[in-house]
């Protein structure tokens, strides 16, 4: 029974879109990685790749958070205050707690993605609104915390968070604790019931509620997630500066969501997966960082990244699943 | 009769899909043609066709003598034609005034602001052209269905200010969401309008379209089978065309009615919800399809929603097993053992751009017990089998749902909950939207899952499905029961019996 | 039996009437539904009179004006960003837009840093060149059939790295009297900004309330396929919306360089949070269809009163922006219909 608006994909058509969202973000990524070796092959030294895939490791982490949410359909725009919250946590407690302050930061993320997620649940805010709100609030928490300015680890302070700018067989921790962030997330949103259903809700809630699901702890789940995500990148910030600041993660949310867009997860959810955001996070750092090497002027990378943003999505987005485009 | 509107060897095809083959009907001026057929026959992809949403493949468009081009909807009502869909397609933030001259605000304009005093004029006219008393200025989204059906009318017969010809006006399948007295009223409207328009009617019940045309094209497999006069021919006869075979009198399946258990799965007392309805009593049987009829505003439909813990009861005790439980969100009645195949399917009962088997198992998911991790071999051969079981078409168990027909929608719901065990089943006008063939597969399943011990309540849109499937059937009127009747196979109530309680 | 049978089924109960007419609603949904859409003005005469008991001088006239000040630009912003999320879009862009407009009067006019001077050309140039950029998101919206989501995120980008170029990274200071003019001479004892803000906000009003335009973005927003089927021009309304969001993000970087004397690339950063707060705190809801510039207007006033006071009551400047972020809470959470809203996003 066709309705007034029935947008039915064609067949064919839907299914070669598909096919072609799935494998272009890799493809661009395999791209962006020939043209710039082609340009300068210096990049590709053992040392620079391991910078660049430090570099991109916090991001992913911080990406890979604000996925689970996307995936339902919500937005977590609080991300980067939760990631600069953590880092004076980090800083402040160092101190006190020694290694213990890190998974104190962690908590406080997971707290604060807790908080968002009730308001927007019980409150029934719209997520964009919600999360915009309480970053606010979060930014505010690291500039009391912090009394407005960076706080550096202090010598014992730093020594106690070596271990995460130590290398595993030449391998530095970051890119490690990334690696293993992006298991667990594959596991999750593959082998749990919270991975099939925050999928489900963002494709369709209304018969995903009517099914049983219990909708509200699944987004309530996925903003704690985030956030712990989030205070997890601003810990591997931290250690990677040495020192925490309520700006520290000022200019990470734009590229963690560009990171999850130009994967292929649709904004408004139901598709996409933490794997597309790996290598959407590998994509946005080689641009960044490729910017640079290949000699683009500083002023202008910013115009670079945004056309070339733009250009990514239009490749992966995968049309077939997205009637109306708002 | 000369033809107003002709399409000559049209067709149709959609990426593989041949929607309509080398049809050619005439539509001549002051009458009304039927058009029906089973769904995916094309009657409807032939009326959007003639409104502009399609463009045909091959074949001709003719109106007034000439050949024409269709590009959009907008060409079409330039050219006079008009549709009234069969969902509402009232934009409902905007005013009436603003819905029926949407993107036609121009001759109201001076100096390119919208004189609204002459457009709400304009507006109040046209709604008296059907008789309807509203005020133009009024939001869409505070009107009735029928209400908003008037204006969609309304709307349509605004066209003949702005063009200087005899009007089509489509109809698609305007009475599913109308209630008997406005139907009648409907109808009333349409046979004054023959005077100034022809009429395309597009209908599922077949009475209705014997009631109303002058003329019936019957239409099957995208092919125009038939032509016929109304006045003569009988809904049987109709129905043979539709389906090429003889309408089968086991219909509902009676002979299939077993005697249900006795043991009660299902108590209600005193049930109330707020104003919705008062002081429900009934008792569920394992095995039994319990019938709930009553018209819009009788309670039925909310009460349908409580027990699947939509809406929380207020008052009085509901039992299910014996225990006595508030259902305050569907989780709750799924944990219960209660499933429901909702009335919008497409959009409470399935996520469209999910797979089928992903909404088979969305009610309960196949689970390794000792890590708590989905079973994914388990789930693709649970899909296999209830594809084979259920005789779902699909290409694949990955294939989106939003790519089957109505019916096999309707089934792969029904699957979601025969894979999650319940033991109660609410099934809220289980077979609205489906054609005749997929309304007997449905009619089956019921059965079969009867005979297999799950209770089923079942809200219909049609008193003679109510009385055919159901062993018991309750009548409400007015937010309270009015009536009991017992329907076994061979006393079953006549629709007369249950009327005098509804209304 | 016969299939296809009569629906008697929907015989309704009511008397034999001769019309179908409309039906009233129960009084207490009714009553739910008219306060709701008050509640921003309602917030903002509970904050006003708040922060006036706190601190009298918040009734005076000098600081009624500061206010208006503060709010002129956000307001300009608003405007442009309204119509866009009442069809159901969002623009991410106004930042990166605002610094281009900023960055093209102020190298354009006299200035300390190059040798141009080109008095109102400058801008002109800037409102157009905005109007551009505007443009482009629109036909990249449209054209290429990428959520607004991102094609204003890059655009976003693209504003801040061109304000970056041609700016070179520096700080750039206006000269023209006359440009600066625009922010200092006061009408009636109210600066100029403040009332091109308030011309602006009128022509918006106009535009919404009695153009095809406007209620074609309001039809959009509301249900954009059925918009489409009756011939609403869906593509070139998007475009438009973008266009004149852009113009008005080039206005209000007219304005920000002539208050604040001088353009940094930095000079947009925090407007979106403001323009978007001011957006939905005033009642326009996100997902489209609702709300008008009025609202914002309402919403930019309860954000400028809310730092106005702030200030006033001696609140730390790190807290302010928590402050805000509650407050947007609290706003929202009166004002939305919720009862109504199965599903949030």
């Amino acid at each position: 029974m066709d309705s007034v608006s029935d947008i039915r994909p064609r067949k064919a058509t839907a299914a070669i879109l598909h096919r072609l969202s799935l494998f272009a973000p890799g493809l661009i990524l395999v791209v962006l990685i020939a043209v710039i070796g082609l340009v300068t092959p210096e990049v590709f030294s053992f040392d620079t790749l391991i910078v660049v895939l430090a570099d991109t490791a916090v991001l992913f982490v911080l990406a890979a958070g604000v996925t689970f949410v996307i995936m339902l359909g919500g937005i977590d725009l609080s991300i980067q205050a939760v990631a600069s919250l953590a880092s004076v946590v980090v800083a402040a407690l160092v101190g006190l707690l020694g290694f213990w302050s890190v998974p104190a930061a962690v908590l406080v993320g997971a707290l604060a993605g807790l908080t968002s997620g009730l308001i927007h649940v019980v409150l029934r805010i719209p997520s964009f609104i919600a999360t915009l709100a309480t970053s606010g609030v979060y930014v505010a928490a690291a500039l009391i915390l912090s009394g407005g300015r960076a706080v550096t680890l202090t010598q014992a302070g730093r020594a106690d968070v070596e271990w995460i700018r130590a290398t595993v067989l030449g391998i530095p921790a970051v890119i490690l604790v990334g690696a293993a962030v992006a298991v667990a997330s594959f596991f999750v949103q593959r082998y749990t019931a919270f991975g099939r259903f925050s999928t489900a809700i963002g494709a369709g809630e209304e018969a995903t509620w009517a099914s049983g699901v219990k909708v509200d702890k699944h987004k309530v789940i996925a903003f704690v997630l985030s956030g712990t995500f989030a205070a997890l990148a601003g810990v591997m910030l931290t250690a990677r500066m040495s020192s925490g600041s309520p700006e520290l993660a000022n200019q990470l949310l734009l590229p963690a969501i560009a990171s999850v867009i130009v994967g292929g997860t649709a904004i408004t959810g139901g598709v996409g997966s933490v794997g597309r955001t790996l290598i959407g996070a590998l994509i946005v750092s080689l641009v960044r960082i490729g910017m640079t090497f290949v000699g683009v002027d500083i002023f202008a990378q910013q115009i670079v990244f945004g056309v070339i943003l733009i250009l990514a999505v239009v490749v992966t987005i995968d049309r077939g699943k997205i009637p109306i485009v708002k | 009769m000369t033809a107003l509107l002709s399409t000559r060897r049209l067709s149709k095809a959609f990426v593989g899909v041949q929607a309509l083959r080398d049809v050619s009907v005439d539509i001549g001026a002051n009458e009304v043609v039927g058009l029906i057929g089973e769904n995916g026959a094309g009657k409807s992809t032939l009326m959007r066709v003639f409104a502009g949403v399609y463009g045909p493949t091959s074949g001709e468009i003719i109106l007034h003598g000439e050949a024409v081009q269709l590009r959009n909807p907008r060409d079409a009502a330039d050219h006079g034609i008009g549709m009234v869909f069969q969902e509402q397609s009232l934009i409902l933030n905007l005013t009436v005034a603003e819905n029926i001259y949407l993107g036609r605000e121009g001759s109201f304009c001076r100096g390119g602001l919208i004189d609204w005093r002459r457009l709400n004029g304009a507006a109040r006219r046209q709604l008296e052209k059907v008789s309807v008393d509203i005020d133009p200025r009024t939001r869409a989204s505070e009107l009735s269905f029928a209400a908003r059906q008037m204006v969609e009318l309304a709307k349509a017969l605004s066209l003949e200010e702005l063009v200087d010809r005899h009007l089509v006006i489509l109809l698609d399948e305007p009475t599913s969401v109308l209630e008997q007295k406005e139907i009648d009223l409907l109808f009333a409207r349409v046979r004054d309008l023959k005077q100034r328009a022809s009429l395309v009617f597009v209908s599922h019940r077949l009475d209705e379209v014997l009631e109303l045309s002058d003329r019936v094209y019957v239409m099957k497999d995208g092919e125009v089978v038939a032509h016929l006069p109304a006045k003569g021919t009988s809904t049987s006869e109709l129905h043979q065309l539709m389906v090429g075979r003889k309408l089968n009198a086991e219909y509902y399946r009676e002979s299939k009615q077993r005697r249900c258990s006795e043991e009660v799965v299902m108590r209600a007392s005193g049930l109330s919800a707020g104003d919705a309805y008062r002081d429900v009593d009934f008792a569920l049987r394992k095995g039994e399809v319990l019938g709930i009829a009553g018209v819009v505003g009788s309670g039925r439909e909310e009460l349908a929603r409580t027990l699947f813990g939509m809406l929380p009861h207020t008052a009085g005790t509901l039992e299910v097993d014996g225990q006595s439980i508030v259902l305050k969100r569907p989780s709750d009645a799924v944990r219960a053992g209660i499933g429901y195949v909702p009335r919008e399917r497409r959009v409470e009962g399935l996520v469209l751009f999910l797979s089928v088997l992903t909404n088979m198992t969305l009610a309960k998911l196949p689970m390794v017990t000792r890590t708590r991790t989905i079973n994914h071999a388990a789930e693709r051969s649970l899909g296999r089998d209830w594809v084979k079981k259920l005789r779902i078409r699909t290409p694949s168990t990955v294939t989106l749902c939003v790519n089957l027909s109505g019916g096999n929608q309707q089934k792969v719901v029904l699957t979601k909950w025969m894979n999650a065990n319940s033991r109660i089943l609410i099934l809220d006008h289980p077979t609205r939207g489906l054609d005749v063939g997929a309304k007997e597969e449905v009619y089956e399943l019921i059965r079969d899952l009867s005979a297999n011990g799950v209770a089923i309540i079942l809200t219909s849109d049609t008193l003679e499905e109510t009385i055919g499937l159901c062993h018991t059937i309750l009548v409400m009127r007015d937010a309270r029961i009015t009536a009991r009747f017992d329907a076994p196979p061979t006393q079953k109530p006549s629709q007369l019996a249950l009327i005098k309680y509804m209304v | 039996m016969t299939a296809g049978s009569t629906n008697i089924d929907g015989a309704t109960s009511e008397q034999l009437g001769s019309n179908i007419s409309n039906k009233p609603k129960q009084p207490r949904a009714a009553l739910r539904k008219r306060l709701a859409p008050w509640a921003p003005l309602l917030v903002l005469i509970g904050l006003c009179l708040t922060i006036g008991l706190l601190n009298p001088s918040f009734f005076q006239v000098g600081n009624f004006v500061r206010i208006a000040n503060t709010a002129a630009v956000p307001l300009v912003l608003a405007c442009g960003l309204t119509f866009i999320i009442m069809m159901g879009a969002i623009d991410l862009s106004i930042e990166g837009l605002l610094a281009v407009g900023a960055a093209v009067v102020v190298l354009t006019a006299a200035n300390d840093t190059n040798a141009s001077d080109l008095g109102w050309l400058g801008p002109a140039a800037a409102i157009v060149l905005c109007g551009m950029l505007g443009l482009a998101n629109g036909i990249i919206h449209v054209g290429l059939r990428i959520p607004s989501f991102m094609t204003t995120l890059g655009m976003w980008f693209v504003g801040a790295g061109l304000a970056n170029v041609l700016l070179g990274g520096s700080q750039v200071r206006v000269l023209d009297p006359n440009i600066r003019a625009i922010a200092l001479t006061r009408l009636s004892g109210i600066p100029l900004t403040v009332w091109i803000a308030l011309l602006v906000f009128l022509i918006m009003l106009v535009i919404e309330r009695f153009t095809r335009f406007g209620r074609h973005v309001r039809a959009i927003g509301g249900a954009e396929d059925l918009a489409a089927l009756s011939g609403v021009a869906i593509g070139r309304t998007k475009v438009a919306a973008l266009t004149l969001a852009g113009l008005l993000y080039g206005i209000g970087g007219v304005l920000t360089a002539a208050q604040l004397g001088q353009a940094t690339a930095e000079i947009g950063n925090g407007r979106l949070f403001a323009a978007v707060t001011a957006v939905v705190v005033g009642g326009t809801a996100l997902t489209g269809g609702e709300g008008g510039v009025v609202n914002s207007l309402i919403g930019v006033l309860i954000v400028a009163v809310l730092s106005n006071g702030m200030v006033l009551l001696g609140v730390p400047p790190t807290v302010q922006q928590g402050v805000l972020g509650l407050l947007i809470i609290v706003a929202v959470a009166l004002s939305l219909d919720r009862a109504r809203l199965r599903i949030v996003k």
